[in-house]
Formats: structure tokens, C-alpha cells, sequence
């Protein structure tokens, strides 16, 4: 019976909905100077808020009295008492508080949207206009190492959930006022907090004006994270491909918005986005700009050749050990024979199968409690990889190659990059399977056609290569010393501020 | 139309993939391919097929070295293609050819002609043109591909090994068909012979390689030694290093020089209707060996033994020349072509009669040696403590 005391007591506040709008709804309603009603109006707007604390102070010496409204636990309650409620009751101010004060308002939305955001809305007796003061108190992570993207050498710095405290990260690496941040709110319930990020000249205008449109019409109750926001404005939702960045480090979003594009943060989410995206961006770490660069280009050759090891290197084998074995020279044909002889699998599904459990070791190790992490290891790596050779269920070649291509996957700086590589492996597995080479040969076509005519924010997806663009490659095969790069970009923002 | 699209990718997918999908394991590694006359007049062919599970790990494997790691099947037939069902009849897997790394072919079957045996591999392009060839001198070709051979675990790479140090003659299927093909030139192949090694403490069979045979329409006309061998590769700039030693003419005693570069032109002097030969043959190497009492150091001396190896391997050029013209009488050489690239108006006229005409033909032979170094030692040992002694 309990229950359905429950349920009765929702439908009684669904009724509410349906017949007192609420008041954060601006409809027009404003404070009047009785103070009671005001309490009693804020009282049934946060009806079934135990989180919401109306508190009445009254002076010592006079019978001036307050109305105080809060969120309990968004604020700092320390600095509440100390600059609100001690002078209140020692009649040291009336309506001055040593505090910034965010609001002066009559109107009703205002302040409940305020005491919402984690203000102090503070009511005056026979006054019908009410203040709002900001003292942040709620709960905030310290700046942690990105676990995304560690780096060895650079920033160690990355974002957290408040939106404030990534915008100062930023701010505190680009001290000019050619850094604009617009401000926008979105979710109907969350009300997350938006902000675009470019340089003033460097960005765009017109890609400015296409993210502010993308983001404008996006309807959606909440914001958990800026993946929510990624799915509404990229491109094109069916690509395996990421059309937008997305990094937890505040040095990636300044590099990149010294590059003149976009960055979109979202309040409750430490990745930034960054538009457009390209190819090539997913293949650079933000480390290869700060070790030297015969090494960065060095490592970016790895990266170029293991990111088709990542989509090709179990499709190739299968491909060649099932329908092209004259390409094979002789010793290693003979060595993959006896490794698959007491193999009861085709090729095709042994690679599979041991791509599915690859995948299923890696999903465990991400979910499991990181003190479960290395027995996970030690069941996967050696129990599969071992027992299962010795057993004669998969060969030793297979699962070489696997593990060739499970290390490939890492050498992706981006995880969203990665992920997406990760993905087309499955479907060049079984082309590669059913049809060998010529299967292979064209599964790549179709990614390379996919690819060239994929755009991220008017940004053709797979350039600078294609459409090739000289002075643009040289940030793509190899990576340019910085100050031959500073020079470059210096001299082409000059031909821009000519041309216009 | 979107949907067009999709589902005749994916008609692609279904119709076309899989046909030809073999797993690995499901094949015969054919490693070699022996051909013999039988004494009713048919084509004997075996092969060595490899046993991929005696390889199964270099760890694993340590107790199983005694287990075979071939075996042989062979068949007697008509023509390639009976054979060759006759063949697939004894293997549960099916035959692969693609890394068969020769084709032996025996004395006698060559004797008798082999346009019959070759013509499928020609056809078959499941057939590698790579193939060594090779024909085995005395007996059956099916002996070489029974021995073993110890640094191998299959013998018959061994064979393809040596063929591709570039010491010997290395004629692979291709080399021979275009040899074949090509207007006034008669294909050569390299010869295998088997050598029984009859020691008592280890009773290895083995072989060896033992110079050339040249083929005159498709049959054996005749072999070349190893000496001969050396002399026509030369002549035909196949030689790319080698070793010559001459015997001096004082100094009793005998030099060895170490060919590193070896080059030939051959110059085609046309007169009217009858054609001359001039080749002229470089040669660069370092002294490795001198036995005699010359001194290296002394140019004199030099230039009697550079002399002396100029000789022999003129002498050497001269014999096989002779061997071929006056007792083969088979132009392997090419100097047919040779005509045919200076004058091939002359050798439309000439062509029918070459046969007749080469015996006859004037070849003269120029040898330039070019004497690089002299080794660690400038004089011999002897020399020394001669000199010591004085």
C-alpha cells in the first residue's frame, strides 16, 4: 500500500505540472513585497526539493528579516555564513554584502533559475526585488594527468567537469583578448552551459556562424557529456570516422585553436570538441609538437604504417594464407601449414574469433576494477594465447597477427580515432575472407571513397592530401621544426590579411 | 536506388567470393618435380610434396628429427595432364605447384625429346615460370629427389639454393622458353648428377652439379663439364664471378684469380653472305693463389702470369666454342641472334641454313684481364724464406 501512496503522490505532483506551470518557466510572475508569499510561492515551486533550504534571519537589533534560498549542496556554506548570515544578524548591512552580487531581479524565474545554477537568491522584507549572490561550493575534482592521452614530455594538465575551470585553463595559455568565448545554454532540464571558443582572425567567421547554427536547434533533456552534443552536429552520423575532436587536454585545444578552428566545452564534461577535424589531425599527438622533430616525424611514420596494420594486417593474412599461398615464400608457407594442421577452423573465422575475444579483453579491461586489470592479463594473454595454441583450437600465426594489430590500434593518439579504426577491421576481415585480395583491394576503395568525400564543417575530411595542398603537408608526413611552422603560418595569416 | 546499390555489393559478396578459397592446410606443397622415360615410352613423373606438420615449431620439433619431412608420390602417363590427375589421385590434399622450385628432367627422357613433358607447364598457370630446370645426368631423375641432404629440411631447396648463388648455370622454365623462342639461339640448361658418397662412417647419398646440357629442338645434343660450363657462361654473360687458375709458362708453378666482374661483347663482322665473330671478353679480379716462383710485386711477373690466365681463359672460351660448333653443332651462344639483331634482313636468308652454316662460322676470342689485387700476401710463403735464407 505503501507503493502506492508513492505512486498517488507523484500523480498529485504531475497534476501540479500539468495545472501550476512551473515558475522557472518564465511566465511573467514577479515578487511582491510580502515576503511571506514569496517564501510560499519559492516554497511550492521547489515542492519536494529537500535539497533546497529557505532559511529566515532575523537582525538583533531591528526587526529587519531576509529570506535566504539555496541549493544545499551547490554552494559554499563556510562563506554563506561568514558574509551573508553574520552581517544579516549583526545589522552591519542591509542590502550590501561584500559578495559579487550576480542578480537584482523581481521576477520570480530569475531567481529560481539562479538558486538552480547554485546562487543564494536573498529576499528583503517588504522589498519585491531579490538578490542573487554566486558563492560556488560544490564538489570539484583537482586537475588530474588526461587519462586518455598521457604524454611523457608537455602539459600534464587536463580538463575537468567545471566549466569554469577549463575556460581558465585556457585562458591562463592565450592571455589576449582575441580568445572570445560565447556563451550558450543547452538541455532542457540540465541547462548545461556552452561555451564556443576561437581566436578573434584566426577562426573563421563563417565557421564560427556554423557551429553557433548547429548547436542553436539542438532540443534534447540533458547534457551528460559533450558526446551528446557531438552526435547532433556532426557531418555524418553513419561514418565509422569521428568527424569532430574530442581531448582532454587543454594544450591540444589552444594548438588547434591557433589553427583557427572552433572548440565547443561543455560544462559537466572534460573533453572539449574541436571542429573541423581532419584525417590527419587523428594521426598527431600533442607530443609530437614537443619532442624534437626528427623524432616526431619519425614517430608519425609509425603511426602512418601501423594505422594500416590496425585495418589490414589480419585481412592480408587471411587473404594470402587462403587464396593466395604462391605468394608466400616457400619456408614461411611451410611453417603457417604446420601451425593450421590440427586447426579445425577456416582462416576467416579463427581471425575473427580471436578479434572478438581481442575486443571482449579489451571491453573487460576498461569496465574491470583497475586491481582486477592484471589478472585479466594473465587469463587473456597466457591462457588464451597459450593454452589455446597448444590446444590446436587457433594457430600461432593468427594470433600474432592479432596482437600486431592490437598494438597497431594504440599507436592512434586519438581515441576516438582509434575506435572508429577498430571497427572497419571486422568488415575487411570477412571481404578478405570471401574474397581475398580482390576482396581487400576493394573494402580499402570503399574506405578511401568514403573518406575523400567525408567533410567536418566544410572541411573536406581527408585534406590536405586530398585536395592536396603544398604547404599543408608538411604538418602531415612530416613534422615540421616549429619555428619553419610559425614562419609558415605567420606568412599565410599575412596573405589572408591582404586578401582581405 | 541507394538500395540498388547495397544489394548488388552484396550479390558481389555472394557470387564471387569463396570459390577458390583453399586453407592452407588443405594443400600439398609440390617441392619438386622429377620427369623419366619409362621403358615402354611413357612419361614418368614424381614428386616431392612436403609434410608441413614435421616443421610444427623449432622447439617441438626437437625430438622429431627423424621424421620424414617429405614424401613422394609419382605417376606414369601420356601426356602432363593424365599425370597430373593420376597424381592428385594419391594426394588426400590437393597438389600446389606454385612453390615447386624445380623440374629435373632425366638423360634419357631428354634424349628422347621433351616437347610433350614441357608443353603443361607452359599451359598451367598454376605453373611458376621461376621453376629451376634442370636435367640429371646418369640415371633417374626420381634419385634426386629421393636423397637428403642435411642442411635442408627439404633437400630439393638445397638444389634451388645452389642454383641461385649465381655460381653455376641457373636456368629457371622462363629463361628456357625464351631461349627457346628466341630467332637463332638454342636453350642450355644446368645438369645435376648424383653423387653417392660411400663412406662407411655415414652413407649420405648427395649430388652435384656438373655443368650444362644443350638442348637442339627440344632434345639433348649434348653436355658440357663444369669447365666448359664456366667458359660458356662467360661467353654468354652469365658469369658473374668465378675462379681461374692457369699454369705458368716458367716459374713451374700455378696462379688462381678470383673473377669479381666478367663481361663479354660479342662483335659481328658481315660480309657479303658470310658472317665473323669477334668476342671479347673483360675480365677483374684479384689474385688469390700463386704457387709459382714469380714475384707479385715485380710487374714483370705480373705481366707473365696476367698473360698466362688470359690464355687459359682463352683456351677455355676456344673449347667450348669448338665443342659446340664441330661436335654439337648447336648454337647455344646465340650468335644467331646476334646476327639477327645487327642484320635481320641477312638472317631471313640465313636462318634456314644456320644449322649447316655455324659449324663453319669464324669466332675469335680476345681476353682482357684486369688484375685488381694481389691479396694479403704480395709474394708466395716460398719466396719469403728464400729471401730470408739469403
Amino acid at each position: 500500500m505503501k507503493w502506492l501512496n508513492r505512486v498517488k503522490l507523484f500523480k498529485s505532483y504531475n497534476n501540479k505540472s500539468q495545472n501550476q506551470p512551473f515558475l522557472e518557466e518564465d511566465r511573467g510572475f514577479v515578487f511582491t513585497s510580502d515576503i511571506d508569499q514569496n517564501e510560499s510561492m519559492l516554497k511550492e515551486e521547489f515542492q519536494y526539493c529537500a535539497d533546497v533550504v529557505c532559511r529566515r534571519i532575523e537582525g538583533q537589533l531591528n526587526d529587519e528579516h531576509w529570506l535566504i534560498v539555496y541549493i544545499d549542496n551547490l554552494i559554499d556554506k563556510k562563506t554563506l555564513e561568514e558574509y551573508v548570515v553574520k552581517p544579516m544578524i549583526s545589522n552591519i548591512v542591509t542590502d550590501k554584502f561584500p559578495l559579487e552580487i550576480t542578480n537584482h531581479s523581481t521576477k520570480v524565474a530569475d531567481a529560481v533559475r539562479d538558486i538552480l545554477e547554485g546562487h543564494v537568491a536573498i529576499l528583503t522584507a517588504d522589498k519585491n526585488n531579490v538578490m542573487t549572490v554566486a558563492i560556488p561550493g560544490s564538489p570539484k575534482r583537482s586537475l588530474e594527468e588526461p587519462s586518455s592521452e598521457p604524454v611523457i614530455r608537455g602539459p600534464k594538465d587536463g580538463f575537468i567537469e567545471q566549466i569554469s575551470t577549463n575556460l581558465s585553463l585556457i585562458r591562463s595559455r592565450l592571455k589576449t583578448s582575441k580568445l572570445k568565448v560565447e556563451y550558450m545554454t543547452l538541455g532542457e532540464l540540465s541547462k548545461t552551459r556552452i561555451a564556443i571558443i576561437y581566436l578573434w582572425g584566426f577562426a573563421k567567421e563563417s565557421l564560427v556562424d556554423e557551429v553557433r547554427s548547429r548547436l542553436k536547434p539542438i532540443q534534447l533533456d540533458g547534457v551528460l557529456d559533450s558526446g551528446n552534443i557531438e552526435e547532433y552536429i556532426e557531418d555524418q552520423p553513419f561514418s565509422p570516422f569521428p568527424q569532430i575532436h574530442s581531448t582532454e587536454r587543454p594544450d591540444v585545444v589552444v594548438g588547434e585553436l591557433l589553427e583557427g578552428k572552433v572548440s565547443i566545452l561543455v560544462d559537466t564534461s572534460p573533453f572539449a570538441l574541436i571542429v573541423p577535424a581532419t584525417f590527419w589531425t587523428g594521426l598527431q599527438a600533442s607530443e609530437d609538437y614537443y619532442i624534437r622533430w626528427p623524432v616526431a616525424t619519425f614517430v608519425r611514420w609509425i603511426r602512418f604504417l601501423f594505422i594500416n596494420f590496425a585495418i589490414l594486417a589480419p585481412p592480408l593474412y587471411v587473404a594470402i594464407t587462403t587464396f593466395h599461398q604462391e605468394m608466400i615464400p616457400t619456408n614461411l608457407v611451410l611453417s603457417i601449414a604446420a601451425s593450421r594442421e590440427a586447426v579445425p577452423f577456416p582462416a576467416v573465422l579463427e581471425a575473427l574469433l580471436i578479434e572478438v575475444i581481442f575486443e571482449a579483453l579489451r571491453e573487460a579491461g576498461i569496465r574491470l576494477p583497475k586491481q582486477m586489470g592484471q589478472a585479466i592479463s594473465i587469463v587473456g594473454g597466457l591462457v588464451i594465447g597459450q593454452a589455446a595454441v597448444q590446444a590446436g583450437f587457433i594457430s600461432a600465426p593468427v594470433v600474432i597477427i592479432v596482437s600486431i594489430t592490437g598494438i597497431s590500434a594504440f599507436t592512434i593518439p586519438r581515441y576516438s580515432f582509434a575506435n572508429g579504426i577498430r571497427l572497419l577491421r571486422f568488415p575487411m576481415l570477412v571481404l578478405a575472407g570471401t574474397m581475398g585480395l580482390y576482396g581487400i583491394v576493394l573494402g580499402f576503395l570503399g574506405i578511401m571513397l568514403h573518406v575523400t568525400n567525408l567533410r567536418s564543417f566544410g572541411v573536406l575530411y581527408f585534406s590536405p592530401v586530398s585536395p592536396y595542398k603544398w604547404t599543408a603537408f608538411k604538418d602531415v608526413f612530416i613534422r615540421m621544426p616549429i619555428w619553419a611552422k610559425a614562419a609558415l603560418s605567420m606568412k599565410s595569416r599575412q596573405e589572408q590579411g591582404e586578401g582581405e | 536506388m541507394k538500395l540498388l546499390k547495397y544489394s548488388l555489393l552484396l550479390t558481389m559478396l555472394v557470387i564471387s567470393g569463396c570459390w577458390d578459397r583453399t586453407e592452407i592446410n588443405d594443400l600439398a606443397f609440390v617441392m619438386g618435380t622429377a620427369l623419366d622415360l619409362t621403358d615402354d615410352g611413357n612419361i614418368l613423373c614424381t614428386l616431392q610434396v612436403a609434410i608441413p606438420s614435421a616443421y610444427s615449431g623449432g622447439s617441438s620439433g626437437g625430438g622429431g628429427g627423424m621424421q620424414e619431412k617429405h614424401f613422394i608420390i609419382s605417376a606414369e602417363g601420356k601426356n602432363g595432364n593424365d599425370i597430373h590427375r593420376l597424381l592428385q589421385k594419391e594426394s588426400s590434399r590437393r597438389l600446389f605447384f606454385s612453390h615447386r622450385s624445380i623440374v629435373l628432367i632425366s638423360e634419357r627422357l631428354a634424349k628422347h625429346g621433351i616437347q610433350d613433358t614441357l608443353d603443361i607447364f607452359t599451359h598451367d598457370p598454376r605453373n611458376r615460370l621461376k621453376t629451376y630446370i634442370m636435367l640429371v645426368k646418369g640415371g633417374d631423375a626420381k634419385t634426386i629427389l629421393q636423397m637428403k641432404y642435411p642442411l635442408k629440411q627439404i633437400p630439393i631447396e638445397a638444389v634451388k639454393e645452389i642454383e641461385g648463388s649465381g655460381d653455376d648455370l641457373a636456368v629457371t622454365l622462363r629463361d628456357f622458353y625464351i631461349s627457346l623462342l628466341t630467332e637463332g639461339l638454342n636453350p642450355v640448361i644446368g645438369v645435376i648428377e648424383p653423387a653417392i658418397n660411400v663412406n662407411e662412417m655415414q652413407r649420405q647419398a648427395s649430388f652435384r652439379f656438373t655443368g650444362a646440357a644443350a638442348f637442339k629442338n627440344l632434345k639433348l645434343s649434348g653436355l658440357l663439364d663444369e669447365r666448359e660450363t664456366l667458359g660458356y657462361m662467360w661467353v654468354t654473360d652469365k658469369l658473374k664471378f668465378s675462379r681461374l687458375t692457369a699454369k705458368l709458362p716458367e716459374g713451374n708453378g700455378e696462379v688462381g684469380i678470383m673473377l669479381t666482374h666478367a663481361d663479354r661483347k660479342i662483335i659481328t663482322q658481315i660480309q657479303q653472305e658470310s658472317v665473323k665473330f669477334k668476342i671479347v671478353l673483360d675480365g677483374q679480379g684479384s689474385l688469390v693463389e700463386n704457387n709459382s716462383s714469380l714475384n707479385i710485386s715485380e710487374p714483370k711477373d705480373l705481366k707473365i702470369m696476367k698473360e698466362a690466365l688470359e690464355d687459359a681463359s682463352k683456351r677455355l672460351v676456344e673449347d667450348i666454342l669448338f665443342k659446340i660448333q664441330k661436335k654439337y653443332k648447336v648454337d647455344c651462344v646465340g650468335f644467331g641472334q646476334e646476327v639477327y639483331k645487327n642484320n635481320p634482313e641477312l638472317w631471313t636468308t640465313l636462318k634456314d641454313k644456320w644449322e649447316g652454316q655455324f659449324p663453319e662460322t669464324d669466332i675469335q676470342v680476345e681476353v682482357n684481364l684486369t688484375i685488381k689485387g694481389a691479396g694479403m700476401v704480395n709474394s708466395t710463403l716460398e719466396l719469403q724464406e728464400k729471401e730470408n735464407d739469403e
